[in-house]
């Protein structure tokens, strides 16, 4: 089993650019994903590629520093009060059923219709799943906004969903609701096969959550940071029983990533419930056209469309810098918010 | 060892004092309740749990603050305890005054569990122990004679409302500095740690890669190194920012749930009354 694993293992030399390149990368993804729960790995994976880290390595190194990372921003944010540890359990535990079926349905297309054609079911995933769910993120956001409450109110869909008693049934204290594991188990394995497809389950969990199981967007996304800590070991594991993970690039995201997670959640304790919901819906929308530029290359690639070269080439790099764009934009918001708050916070204790 | 002792009774101002006068013929004989804390502020459920069953019971509180580290006796640190103390005292004086209820204050120093022996020996009447977060229940009940009731605390929010509801912040911004030394120690310590950990690791990169990226078995290798870097990064990373001041919202740090009413428990049947019951026959 090592054999042919060996021949595909190219590690390649490090350099203070991609030093920095990753630490930075890390640092913002990693503040990203400790307030909103999740996001930010799908930049790393075409960065590590972008700096000519093998496609597998990429993949199986960024797996590898999301644990680490979501283990700290559940332990910061469990101090605060937000995590449900056992919800987080049993959604974690399915979703680990889905990303092995997203697994295979990948492994479906990858034989059926090659390379390409498994880019472009990623690319259509990730743009119709962005928007979808993106829009509706925001388009609640606003509404919470403008209403000016505090308080988020519970979705009738969830409430129905909760008051619906199917065996078995659980209680959530922390999340503060009951309701029967089978409606858990759709959410868990989508943000699952999600996760398994475009890197960042969160984008089906923490709206799931929200919007499905009725918790709060605090403790959704606090709890998502569990779910991705159990995604991710699972899938470590197994990426590092085939002896892909490259532990320096890993060591390298976390130095940064680790700074920005604890600085992630420390946010969500200031902010107004609707900016976790407004960050994670303008990342996913931006992230969404960022994919949307990435179509054309896979489409000509698929002998579907045609296109110049010089095109496509141009369109790949847009998508990559609308992706990173995506992250600073979100982070931006986030640091904003964060110093603002705690600058309104430090005046009314002086005033008092 | 330093002990002072402060007693105001403050039963003979109330209007209404429910149960107290009827019960207690004599302060002498009036019944206590030993509230023990070894943090310079009582926390909030411990001190409204005792108000609300001495203004049941009619009993009075004896609130004891126990200084457990006098041997670690820096001037600055008991200086500060006792800041920290006289805030609480003060605050629980205001609610004991207000149900009219008898308070006493004790701040000592010492063991706990010989503390809770010799006070219950010396003064009759301490019926119940009731003890704060942080005291562990084996270390009291061992010496204790009478019953001690540990007061759970489940919401970490509630324990920060009480330096919140102060008149002064002295105490507590006081004893915020020795936290912000104690931020910068942790973040020296575990940054050193990481330091050495990443040193480790990239200065044997070849042969941190040939083990690492063996496959099989050796796939705890990277996973185990992970584990470490989270905790001795992500305890120097905590570190850093709160020794930078960048620490969460005391305002916000609780609000993680909705003000939704709490989720009620599955229907259980009401245990049957087991009591044994009088009977008259007229």
């Amino acid at each position: 089993m090592h054999g042919p694993v060996n021949e595909v293992m190219q590690f390649i030399d490090l350099n203070a650019y991609s030093i920095v390149f990753l630490f930075l990368v890390g640092f913002i993804g990693g503040l990203v994903s400790g307030f909103i729960g999740s996001g930010g790995a799908f930049v790393l994976t075409p960065g590590m590629m972008s700096l000519g880290v093998p496609g597998t390595v990429a993949v199986a190194s960024n797996m590898c520093h999301k644990f680490p990372k979501a283990l700290v921003g559940a332990i910061k944010r469990y101090r605060y009060g937000q995590v449900d540890i056992k919800l987080g359990l049993i959604m974690g535990v399915f979703a680990e059923i889905g990303v092995q079926v997203g697994i295979m349905i990948q492994k479906h297309i990858l034989d059926r219709w090659g390379e390409a054609g498994s880019n472009l079911y990623v690319s259509v995933i990730f743009v119709l799943v962005l928007v979808t769910v993106g829009s509706f993120v925001l388009r609640d956001a606003l509404k919470m906004k403008r209403s000016g409450t505090e308080a988020e109110t519970t979705t009738s869909l969830a409430k129905r969903l909760q008051q619906i008693e199917l065996w078995p049934m659980v209680t959530f204290k922390t999340a503060n609701l009951r309701i029967s594991v089978w409606f858990l188990v759709p959410v868990a394995i989508a943000t699952g096969m999600l996760a398994a497809t475009i890197a960042v389950g969160g984008f089906i969990g923490v709206p799931g959550l929200m919007y499905i199981v009725g918790a709060t967007s605090i403790v959704a996304s606090a709890t998502e940071l569990v779910i991705a800590f159990v995604m991710g070991l699972g899938g470590t594991l197994i990426w590092a029983y085939y002896g892909m993970v490259d532990i320096r690039l890993v060591l390298l995201i976390l130095a940064g990533s680790l700074f920005g997670v604890q600085l992630g959640a420390i946010g969500t304790t200031y902010v107004k419930e609707y900016m976790i919901k407004y960050v994670m819906a303008t990342i996913m929308l931006i992230v969404a056209v960022s994919r949307f530029f990435a179509l054309p290359k896979y489409l000509s690639q698929l002998r579907i469309i045609s296109l110049q070269e010089n095109w496509i080439g141009l369109m790949t790099k847009a998508s990559f810098a609308i992706m990173c764009l995506a992250l600073v934009v979100g982070a931006s918001i986030i640091l904003f918010s964060l110093f603002k708050a705690r600058r309104l916070e430090r005046l009314s204790t002086v005033g008092v | 060892m330093t002990t002072q002792t402060t007693t105001t009774s403050s039963s003979t101002r109330t209007e209404t004092p429910a149960l107290t006068a009827s019960r207690v013929e004599a302060p002498r004989d009036r019944p206590f309740i030993l509230a023990l804390t070894r943090n310079g502020h009582m926390s909030e459920p411990v001190m409204e749990y005792a108000l609300r069953v001495a203004h049941r019971l009619g009993y009075g509180i004896l609130a004891v603050h126990v200084d457990t580290m006098p041997l670690a006796k820096l001037e600055k640190r008991s200086h500060l305890f006792a800041a920290a103390v006289a805030e609480s005292v003060a605050l629980l004086r205001e609610h004991a005054d207000r149900l009219g209820l008898a308070v006493e204050h004790l701040q000592t120093a010492g063991r706990i569990g010989d503390l809770v022996a010799r006070l219950c020996r010396a003064r009759k009447r301490i019926d119940f122990v009731i003890i704060d977060k942080g005291i562990r229940l084996e270390e009291v009940t061992r010496q204790s004679p009478v019953p001690v009731f540990p007061v759970v605390n489940r919401q970490q929010s509630l324990f920060v409302r009480t330096f919140i509801n102060k008149h002064t912040h002295k105490g507590v911004s006081a004893m915020a500095t020795i936290t912000s030394k104690r931020h910068v120690k942790h973040c020296l310590l575990f940054g050193s740690l990481t330091a050495g950990l990443y040193a480790s690791v990239f200065a044997y990169q070849d042969l941190v890669m040939t083990w690492f990226s063996k496959g099989g078995v050796y796939a705890l290798l990277p996973v185990a190194t992970v584990f470490a870097v989270s905790y001795f990064h992500g305890n120097f990373t905590s570190a850093f920012w709160s020794a930078l001041g960048i620490e969460a919202s005391r305002a916000g740090a609780g609000r993680q749930t909705s003000t939704r009413p709490a989720v009620p428990e599955p229907a259980v049947a009401p245990r049957r009354d087991t009591r044994p019951r009088v009977q008259l026959n007229a």
